[in-house]
């Protein structure tokens, strides 16, 4: 892409993924050798601000190395990612990242895990108070802040973790199969809780999944990745309305034909390969 | 009303089983040197060394030895803290590879026994406090400094990734995730390090002290003070349980949020455990406050007369020897002269 095709895309979309490429040097199966592993190939992706983008894909197609390199924990072998039109170069607080897992620190209270991100901000600690108890409310943990982690059930420190990450309000959130952990009708429960949650900070987040029933339920568009080399496949658009609410969508017939159709992308190749060896 | 009374009988019927051995020690203790069984000049009846136990803290000062042998301990704990915490977050944060390497050698090291390293010991630091220290400050260096390593990289890496998804420095990573983190584990070998000193430090006390448990020990052993001999040994006993269970309560109160072990491991009887109050921190610093005074007071004072005594104690040991030499002598002759008879016999 030339410098201006760039600049004019820059300021109609949030993040530009422009061509990555990301190559892991590792010891080949017989352990003598460095091979070279590609994991992400001819990766383009753009996203527009306040979009709700989910990522879903087979086991080991690259869709955690994806989300660090957004993050700016990793960097790709080759082509670039810009946010806002600016590069990234590494990590930094405009971006969020919310892993599976929770992540909360332990030796911290709800309030102060979700003071962390503030302190490293440098705000001082009225402000601080303030702002995390505005997002203790939104999760929906009022009465919980003093609270250690080892008290609370799994959805609740998920709701911390993303309590956590939007208090220093990043405009990009990145969500590693964040509800992996949690149990199935509370998984239901954060999704829409999160589709709230997003309708009213207008966040951009980009949302990996395995679930291709949680991707279809959140997602404006599904990427739909493919595994050795890691590469998009498709890119699908999910025609349903909003506000999604539980009982209304996961009925419908757009949701079932929007399923389907992924699970056909994802599943083709699979019975493909396992014919190929067989023979 | 009956659930109270039940669970107090259950509350004592739990301790007597639990302490049922000791009790019997203590009561076969008692009744076997009485009726004669064992020897009551070796094995003192149970009675006569609580009674001593009693007279050396009233008159001699029990207390001042205890806070010698515990000063001893917490200076060479600190000493070793101070070289090994630092150490053991940098070997195990960032410098991982060189922790590999050098692993290998660090294990060697901590398998010395510092006893056997004391001549060392007393070529450069001289036959003084110092020593002592050092024996300590040696075994506590290498648990703190293991446990420091391996409570580094046994942190959850999904927290450090989250902490440097917000760009976070270096110096605030290892203030706000890694030392909370790793804190129990370094806290674990504290523990560890205070415990194996204890042990070593009363042997190590046996050698050029004038002050603390072990030479309290060593010395009713010498002046044949059998009775005051066992009460210095259940002394010390009882004060290294104290200290064991101490570490452990500090440690449940300290590290409340990881979801606690047992303390006295009576689970049906632990309330919800909580971080220290302030009043319970004030107490403990006065009493370590207490101990590190009086017993660098009295090593001091120990020290000066250590000097002293240190010459004729060595004199007196080297006296004894020769006179067990000389022992050694006769029974020899005395093998010959039998040896003889049995030839004459032939």
């Amino acid at each position: 892409m030339s410098y201006e095709n760039i600049n004019i895309k820059n300021r109609q979309y949030k993040i530009v993924v422009d061509n990555i490429r990301k190559v892991y040097d590792v010891r080949s199966q017989n352990g003598q050798d460095n091979e070279r592993f590609l994991a992400l190939d001819n990766f383009n992706l753009k996203v527009k601000k306040g979009e709700f983008i989910t990522v879903v894909g087979p086991s080991g197609c690259g869709k955690s190395t994806f989300l660090d390199i957004l993050a700016g924990l990793s960097k790709p072998t080759s082509g670039k990612v810009y946010i806002d039109g600016e590069p990234i170069t590494g990590p930094a607080l405009d971006r969020g990242i919310i892993l599976q897992g929770y992540a909360l620190f332990s030796w911290r209270t709800v309030e102060k895990n979700i003071e962390f991100g503030l302190e490293i901000k440098k705000i001082p600690k009225e402000e601080r108070k303030k702002i995390s108890e505005k997002f203790i409310e939104l999760v929906g943990l009022k009465g919980f802040e003093n609270r250690y982690p080892h008290e609370l059930s799994g959805g609740m420190k998920q709701r911390v973790a993303i309590a956590r990450a939007l208090a220093y309000d990043p405009e990009v959130l990145l969500m590693d199969e964040p509800f992996a952990a949690v149990d199935a009708q509370t998984r239901e429960s954060l999704q829409e809780e999160l589709l709230n949650i997003w309708e009213k900070t207008n966040k951009t987040i980009v949302f990996i999944t395995h679930s291709i029933e949680e991707a279809v339920f959140l997602a404006d568009r599904v990427v739909v990745m493919a595994t050795s080399p890691g590469r998009i496949k498709e890119i699908i658009n999910v025609k349903l309305p909003r506000p999604r609410i539980n009982s209304q969508i996961r009925t419908s017939q757009e949701f079932n034909l929007s399923r389907n159709k992924i699970w056909e992308l994802l599943h083709r190749d699979a019975d493909k390969k396992q014919t190929e060896v067989s023979v | 009303m009956h659930e109270e009374i039940y669970e107090i009988k259950n509350y004592f019927q739990y301790y007597i089983l639990r302490y049922s051995g000791v009790i019997l020690i203590l009561v076969l203790w008692q009744i076997l040197p009485e009726v004669g069984l064992l020897d009551s000049q070796f094995i003192p009846p149970f009675s006569e060394v609580v009674v001593q136990l009693c007279e050396l803290t009233l008159k001699s000062e029990l207390m001042v030895h205890v806070a010698v042998s515990l000063w001893r301990v917490i200076m060479g704990l600190i000493i070793a803290a101070a070289a090994a915490i630092p150490l053991g977050l940098l070997l195990g944060g960032w410098l991982t590879r060189a922790a590999d390497i050098v692993n290998p050698l660090f294990r060697i090291f901590s398998q010395v026994n510092p006893f056997s390293l004391m001549p060392i010991f007393i070529l450069f630091f001289g036959i003084g406090e110092a020593a002592k220290l050092a024996v300590v400050a040696w075994v506590c260096l290498w648990p703190i400094l293991y446990n420091t390593v391996s409570g580094v990289r046994r942190l959850d890496p999904v927290l450090i990734k989250t902490a440097m998804s917000m760009n976070t420095s270096k110096f605030e990573m290892l203030k706000k995730v890694v030392i909370p983190g790793a804190a129990p584990s370094i806290f674990l070998g504290l523990r560890i390090g205070v415990e194996m000193s204890f042990f070593m430090l009363i042997s190590a006390e046996m050698i050029g002290a004038t002050a603390g448990v072990g030479w309290l020990f060593h010395n009713s052993a010498m002046n044949n003070q059998i009775p005051r001999m066992y009460a210095a040994g259940v002394c010390i006993v009882i004060l290294g349980i104290v200290l064991n269970r101490f570490l452990i309560y500090s440690q449940n109160k300290l590290f409340f949020w990881k979801g606690s072990t047992h303390v006295f491991s009576f689970a049906a009887w632990k309330k919800n455990v909580s971080g220290f109050s302030k009043i319970q921190l004030l107490f403990v610093v006065v009493v370590v406050s207490a101990v590190i005074a009086v017993g660098s007071y009295a090593a001091h004072v120990s020290k000066v007369s250590d000097i002293n005594s240190n010459s004729s104690v060595q004199m007196k040991h080297m006296q004894m020897d020769k006179k067990e030499h000389d022992h050694m002598n006769m029974d020899k002759m005395d093998k010959n002269k039998t040896h003889d008879y049995m030839n004459m016999d032939k």
